[in-house]
């Protein structure tokens, strides 16, 4: 699951989701699908989910404030996510953090920190779009090393030591 | 994405719990089969009351289970949350993999509006 991945920062993302795509599409469309409020909401999300709200202020400090409505047997279940933008340099590299909020996009006690990280170069066919995800806060204690030897762990249980 | 808070506080237990590499070592251990503390820490230069409080961070974190042979109380590796961080990567895959396809549905009805009624 984890991929070592140098994102020439130096930045350690071996626990992080690293998707790649090429896109039919100008850079400067598939900047805005990220950066414009509107078109972000059209696409986020998982299967099911809606975007009620996404207000994005792309600027180096401005807000994200996304709003996801999942229909469930009880009702709408509304969850918030906000973030701020780290990096933003059009149409090439977008950086910003995620976590979970209330409603007024203060964090969760609990909320785990997590960064979205989003470059996009301009190829023959269209777009090519690396999107890493990373569990994990680049600066917290531990984040570089400690998934060397999970997945050591889990190697180790896949091999049948399986204690449950 | 979407998780639960209680997931979430979960997740970040883990990570604490994992974020020391005298831990990691105990973890790795305790893989190849359960131990007592007493057997844990002698590659260790640690003394057993240091061994102690790792082995008591990694069970509040759910990652190590206590016998109950009261003299031994051998220590067992417990899985789950190393399946629920994994579980974490997963869904978050398998959400934008999704939230993608979208994009591509989107973006092909926008270029394809753009050549009908191009501005």
């Amino acid at each position: 699951m984890n991929h070592p991945t140098d994102t020439g920062d130096g930045t350690d993302t071996t626990d992080a989701v690293v998707i790649e795509r090429t896109l039919d599409a100008p850079i400067d469309l598939v900047w805005r699908m990220w950066t414009d409020g509107p078109e972000f909401a059209r696409w986020y999300g998982p299967p099911g989910a809606s975007i009620p709200i996404a207000d994005i202020d792309a600027r180096v400090g401005g807000r994200r404030r996304v709003c996801m409505e999942i229909t469930t047997s009880d009702g709408p279940l509304r969850m918030w996510f906000g973030g701020e933008h780290r990096t933003v340099d059009a149409p090439t590299l977008l950086v910003y953090s995620e976590q979970i909020t209330d409603e007024h996009g203060a964090p969760t006690p609990d909320g785990h920190l997590t960064e979205v990280r989003v470059e996009l170069s301009a190829v023959d066919d269209g777009t090519h779009m690396v999107m890493t995800h990373v569990g994990i806060p680049s600066d917290s204690p531990g984040a570089t090393g400690w998934t060397m030897a999970f997945d050591k762990l889990t190697a180790a249980l896949a091999s049948g030591r399986d204690p449950s | 994405m979407a998780a639960t808070t209680t997931e979430v506080v979960r997740l970040d237990e883990t990570f604490a719990a994992l974020a020391s590499s005298t831990r990691r070592a105990l973890l790795a251990r305790l893989a190849q089969g359960p131990a007592t503390v007493n057997e844990l820490a002698e590659p260790f230069d640690l003394g057993l009351p240091a061994i102690s409080k790792h082995v008591k961070v990694l069970e509040r974190a759910g990652l190590v289970r206590r016998g109950r042979h009261a003299q031994f109380r051998p220590c067992e590796l417990d899985p789950a949350p190393l399946r629920q961080v994994s579980a974490w990567t997963d869904r978050q895959r398998a959400t934008w993999e999704a939230s993608f396809d979208r994009m591509d549905r989107h973006i092909a009805a926008l270029q394809a509006n753009k050549e009908r009624d191009p501005r």
